[in-house]
């Protein structure tokens, strides 16, 4: 007869129970590992949500609903296109667009988007002005009388209205004039009205949004006679037959473009950035994972005699082997869930370190404080109960599987732990050689790139047990010599215990690794990027104008500053560049056009097609250079070929003849010839300007003479060298806050693993050390030992981390960021992260032996040796 | 350890695995929409905004062509409205209207001058709409555009008036194109005027009210012969009728009481127009300010006082759209010129349900006219059934 086995099951996982009740602090560390895994990878999780979805909605809360954009050159285009266009009658409804960022000293020191738009032709793309879909809302257009006759008129959100109190200011009059800084210059607006969100995703896009008629838009971007798009929304009937009667209609320099090959290209390119984002965030659950392992191997082996006489008195395999997976299933449930709460506000953070980061790096998000989108937090928390149950199928299949004579004898896990050194190390040196085969790989794959990385990393980890052997025997001659029997003690009780200690030594391995890599790859970029700064900013002082972006620069400068700097009595050397976005056929492209040929391709080149000392000549007659990102992103290996840009003489190829290292963006940038891009685009506008000083002037007395001499003309960004590098610097270390910030959390979880392992061995071994006690060890001396031990394993931690963090800084420097974002940066190792890495593991472990030195020094070698 | 564990543990993993794609498919953020509401300053006294500042229609000014078919920017409210009948070689009837209205956001003096070419103040709005009687189908379009940067505007010489493609233009000595499409409905007439304009009330002063300056300038072009096509989806029709033209401009023509008009055109057979309009006050009298005109063969113009003709309701049409009751036939007497005419719409539903709903339809004509039995068409226009029309115009 066959006795069901949920009969039985019941009062056993009692057991379980009971058990993670009775040991708190074995238990609440295992929660915490598992929740501050959980934690990490949630918060990433939601900044990268609310990061892509911040994105979605300014595209939405500009674009709306249009299918297809009207685009022409850096000017925009002549606003008589579309009257042409619309009396033509197609099969498509236009929307002429002006966008601007802004800044409305009155509202806030936020960023806005000014938006200008026909109120007539605007309801089928936004909703703005009323809904003409429904019908419903619509404005009379008598109540746009304001809107569209007062001069500067413009509308706000009902929400920033009232942050900056002037919920009330329509009502009296002049009450909401203001002053709006659009390029550098002061232009006076009025509120006329607001808009008034009807939900909570409309708040949030509107809360950074500006909207004005067209025609006060023109006055204020001072753009009167362009405007800067055409929306186009084609119905899906007939499409292609309405997308080939505009394209014929359209002159050579204007394009009719579907929206999503725009917001395309911007969204591929922060793909990178959260990848390896979300990467480092698992990293913390992988250390995660190795605490859950540890914690649930050690209290199986507490209880290996428990499990040798449940399975004698008839208790099956199965039913153990479900006693541990649930006891791990209940650790990892309330791991997940006190994760995803303490993610949440870790999120919190999080998610403005990734918006300023893509803010610098990549493109203007104005929208914040998206709200928690539910999906993350229920991806990391089943993520975390999904890794706990994993983790915990070798402890539970070891419970399972031992004979119940075998599990009854307590050196039967050592000794089998011992012989699994080697299967281990072979193991971790086969996948070892497999992740860094799969790196080696020409493949662009980013997610194979850190899959291959995890590799080399548990590689590395796997080998842990193999080095902690050997490590330990070598040292225990001299610490014999030095500590006497204690001394040889400690690292015999290191290796006899290995099956845990191991663990604890891979895991805190693995974070002081990662401590290291990453700080070498930081380090390694801050290096590149300064002496890059070194060879790119000759001149001496720089003028821009406020761009109130920090991706682009390309607020066009007053010609009559240029011509002012040109003569002023300082100007040794004198040029400009023209920093602007232009299409290709392969998507936006950023062009530099720079007036000195000579000083712009004083560089370094990756590869050159012709000798560089005939680059600047060659860029005079129309070739270019491109940058390294640039040449990454459209798979350009080697320069000779040719690139095509939209100019306005239609499609042009420019010969490539060199690609150069350049760390300015990652979205690359083609290097022109100022006169070259002056052929092609009808645009005289100069966005930056910088001089080289005669010898007797001195830099900042320059400067301040400058801004001296400049002050009435357009409100301008004067800045020595030094204070440019400063500050792209300073732009580069925030961008890295958040990659310290998980590097922290990473070591967090991997000292409170060992903090657990260490406190697992300790307690383990009471009876032992209380024996020890008994026969005359002295209260100092156990203390001593314990700290050995724990300085021990820090140290093996230490050491093994050294080689792991230098490999894992050659992956991120030569492959992963090459990959991600197309730089190459040199290597450089410095010392620092390497004695930073030793001094965390060993401090890692001495503090985590300080609890159950702590409890056993206290106990009595009566109550510690009670059993035997 | 038996397998059908490690395959339970499998297939909770599996399963596990399943949810989170399930729920991060679901969660995925539905297309959103943006929806906001306005809060204006000068929001709610759109429809009542002061007059002032404009010009007023004050008495008889002689029209002078081609100066007056242009724009006339000092008065609020300007229509130029082209209605007509249409059939196919084989006998289809299509009727179909074509409107632009202009409406001034601010009077001329107030506008500042401003750099943009967009800037403006004022805006035009235009209603196509074709009856395709046989299937008894109504399509009705409308669209609003500013009077700037050429995409919408009038002028006189050449005249033209035109909102985005929907256009009327001169062409040659009397001949118009007019051409207009939304939605796979196309409309492409050339109009060939044979009378010259005709000014309506006191030599085109047409007197609405009692108070002074509740008045308009208004004449017709009212036979205007037509030829072109009409293109009802992939359908396309050639066409020829008779078509006629209203050009009315004033500031504030209805008194507070008066709550709407019914306007008629009509086109007989003996080369004769009539165009009778009555006005409506709230208290459902007509108004004394009410008349009309009868044109004759050669362009002659006889002026008709409310007195002199009557308009008697025969049938009503409730509409599907909201509710309203319009009179659905009339029989139009005016005895002192021994006219007796019977109109019934081609047909029910020619309703315009746009920015503001009225019923503007091709009617059929039948009747005595001095003994002598007279057919024809005509355009009827009703407004203010579905809420008043008092300050809209």
């Amino acid at each position: 007869m066959k006795q069901k086995p949920h009969f039985a099951t019941r009062p056993i996982l009692t057991i379980g129970w009971r058990y993670l009740l009775r040991h708190p602090w074995q238990s609440a560390l295992m929660i915490l590992g598992i929740t501050l895994g959980v934690a990490v990878v949630v918060a990433i999780d939601l900044a990268n949500a609310s990061a892509s979805k911040a994105f979605d909605l300014s595209t939405e809360a500009v674009a709306g609903r249009a299918t297809h954009q009207i685009v022409g050159g850096p000017n925009g285009l002549d606003e008589r296109l579309y009257a042409d266009l619309v009396r033509i009658g197609l099969n498509a409804n236009l929307a002429p667009v002006i966008s601007e960022y802004v800044y409305v000293p009155d509202l806030g020191s936020n960023l806005f988007q000014l938006l200008g738009l026909d109120p007539f032709g605007d309801a089928p793309f936004r909703n703005y002005l009323g809904d003409s879909r429904s019908g419903q809302n619509r404005q009379p257009i008598g109540n746009l009388v304001d809107f569209l006759t007062t001069p500067g008129a413009i509308l706000i959100s009902s929400g920033v209205a009232e942050r900056n109190g002037l919920q009330d200011c329509l009502l009296e009059s002049d009450a909401c004039t203001m002053s709006m800084e659009v390029s550098g210059e002061a232009k006076p607006v009025s509120v006329v009205g607001f808009l008034q969100p009807t939900d909570d995703l409309s708040r949030r896009a509107l809360d950074s949004l500006i909207l004005a008629d067209i025609a006060t838009a023109q006055e204020l971007t001072g753009r009167s006679g362009t405007i800067d798009r055409i929306d186009v929304l084609i119905p899906q009937d007939g499409r292609e037959e309405t997308e080939a009667q505009i394209k014929a209609l359209l002159p050579t320099s204007v394009r009719l473009i579907p929206v999503e090959a725009r917001s395309g290209t911007i969204t591929e390119m922060t793909t990178a950035f959260r990848v390896n984002l979300t990467a480092l965030s698992l990293l913390a659950l992988v250390v995660g994972l190795f605490l859950i392992y540890n914690t649930m191997t050690f209290s199986v082996v507490q209880r290996r005699s428990l499990f040798g006489t449940l399975r004698c008195l008839g208790v099956t395999r199965r039913e153990v082997f479900i006693l541990v997976i649930s006891e791990a299933l209940a650790a990892g449930m309330i791991g997940a869930v006190l994760g995803i709460i303490l993610g949440t506000i870790l999120g919190q953070g999080a998610v403005r370190l990734v918006t300023q980061t893509i803010n610098d790096l990549f493109f203007v998000v104005t929208v914040r404080g998206i709200q928690i989108p539910i999906t993350s937090l229920i991806k990391g928390g089943l993520l975390g109960i999904l890794a706990t149950i994993l983790s915990a199928i070798p402890p539970a299949w070891e419970a399972a599987s031992v004979q119940p004579r075998v599990a009854l004898s307590r050196s039967g896990l050592e000794r089998k732990a011992q012989r699994a050194v080697y299967l281990a190390a072979g193991g971790g040196g086969l996948l070892l050689i497999t992740g860094i085969g799969a790196l080696l790989l020409p493949s662009q794959n980013l997610a194979l790139s850190f899959i291959a990385t995890f590799a080399v990393i548990i590689g590395f980890a796997m080998e842990a047990p193999l080095v902690t052997i050997l490590l330990m025997k070598a040292s225990t001659p001299s610490l014999g010599k030095v500590l006497g029997s204690l001394g040889r003690m400690a690292p015999r009780d290191v290796v006899n215990s290995l099956s845990r200690t191991s663990v604890a030594v891979a895991a805190l391995m693995v974070a002081v690794s990662v401590t290291i890599g990453v700080s070498l790859m930081v380090s390694s970029f801050r290096y590149t990027v300064v002496a890059w700064l070194e060879q790119t900013l000759q001149g001496d002082i720089y003028i821009s104008a406020p761009s109130l972006t920090s991706t682009q620069t390309s607020a066009p400068l007053d010609p009559r500053v240029i011509e002012h700097l040109e003569n002023w009595s300082g100007t040794d050397q004198f040029f400009t560049l023209r920093s602007v976005n232009v299409d290709s056929p392969q998507g936006i492209t950023h062009i530099a056009a720079a007036s000195n040929t000579v000083m712009s391709s004083e560089r370094d080149f990756l590869a050159t097609s012709v000798p560089i000392a005939n680059i600047p000549a060659q860029l005079d007659s129309g070739s270019v250079i491109i940058s390294e990102p640039y040449a990454n992103r459209m798979g350009i290996s080697n320069p000779g070929g040719t690139i095509y840009l939209y100019t306005d003489s239609g499609v042009q190829e420019f010969p490539v003849i060199g690609i150069y290292y350049d760390y300015s963006s990652t979205q690359g940038t083609v290097l022109i010839s100022l006169d070259t891009y002056r052929n092609f685009w009808q645009d005289e506008t100069v966005t930056a300007a910088a001089i080289k000083l005669t010898p007797d002037k001195e830099i900042d007395a320059a400067v301040q003479e400058l801004r001296e001499s400049l002050a009435g003309e357009q409100r301008l960004i004067i800045r020595a060298n030094q204070a440019l590098r400063n500050e792209v610097l300073e732009v580069f270390d925030r961008t890295f806050a958040i990659t310290s910030a998980l590097q922290l959390l990473a070591t967090i979880v991997a000292f409170i693993g060992v903090l657990s392992a260490l406190l697992s061995v300790e307690l383990e071994r009471q009876r032992e050390l209380g024996i020890l006690r008994a026969v005359g060890l002295t209260r100092r001396q156990l203390w001593g030992l314990i700290m050995l031990e724990t300085g021990l394993m820090g140290t093996v931690s230490g050491v093994l981390a050294m080689p792991t963090g230098y490999v894992l800084a050659l992956i991120l420097v030569y492959i992963i960021n090459r990959r991600s974002f197309g730089w190459t940066l040199q290597m450089q190792v410095v010392g620092d992260p390497f004695i930073l890495a030793v001094v965390i593991a060993v401090g890692a472990a001495l503090i985590a032996g300080i609890i159950p030195a702590l409890r056993m020094s206290r106990m009595m070698a009566a109550d510690a040796i009670r059993f035997e | 350890m038996n397998k059908t564990l490690a395959y339970r543990i499998l297939l909770a993993i599996i399963i596990l695995g399943l949810v989170a794609a399930v729920i991060s498919w679901v969660g995925k953020p539905e297309e959103t929409s943006l929806q906001s509401s306005l809060v204006l300053a000068g929001q709610g006294d759109g429809s009542s905004r002061d007059v002032q500042g404009y010009t007023r229609a004050g008495g008889p000014i002689p029209f002078v062509f081609p100066d007056d078919f242009g724009p006339h920017p000092d008065y609020q409210t300007e229509w130029w409205y082209y209605t007509g009948n249409l059939t196919t070689p084989e006998g289809r009837h299509f009727g179909y209207q074509l409107t632009f209205f202009r409406r001034a956001l601010l009077p001329p003096t107030e506008q500042l001058s401003r750099a943009s070419d967009w800037a403006t103040g004022q805006a035009y709005m235009a209603h196509f709409a074709i009856s395709d009687s046989q299937s008894n189908q109504h399509y009705a379009f409308e669209r609003l555009a500013r009077g700037s940067a050429g995409i919408a505007g009038a002028q006189s010489d050449p005249y033209r008036v035109w909102l985005e493609d929907w256009e009327v233009n001169l062409i040659g000595a009397s001949v118009y194109h007019l051409k207009a499409k939304q939605d796979g409905i196309t409309i492409d007439l050339t109009l060939t005027d044979v009378k010259d304009p005709i000014p309506h009330g006191d030599q085109g002063y047409s007197q609405k009210g009692p108070e002074p300056g509740n008045a308009s300038y208004y004449y017709s072009q009212s036979r205007l012969v037509s030829d072109g096509s009409v293109s009802v989806g992939a359908q396309t029709y050639p066409v020829s009728g008779l078509s006629w033209k209203d050009h009315e401009y004033s500031t504030s023509a209805l008194s507070a009481d008066q709550i709407g008009w019914d306007w008629f055109s009509i086109q007989l057979d003996n080369n004769t127009e009539i165009m009778v309009f009555q006005i409506r006050r709230e208290d459902r009298s007509i108004d004394p300010y009410s008349s009309g005109s009868i044109i004759g063969a050669d362009g002659g113009v006889v002026h008709l006082e409310a007195s002199d003709f009557e308009i008697i309701v025969l049938d009503t049409w409730k509409s599907p759209n909201n509710q309203a009751i319009y009179p659905a036939g009339w029989r139009i007497n005016i005895p002192t010129r021994a006219i007796q005419l019977v109109i019934d719409p081609h047909m029910a539903n020619q309703e315009m349900n746009l920015s503001y709903a009225y019923w503007e339809g091709a009617v059929d004509v039948t009747g005595v006219v001095s003994g002598q039995d007279v057919n024809g068409n005509g355009y009827v226009e009703m407004t203010g059934y579905s809420g008043s029309m008092s300050g809209e115009f």
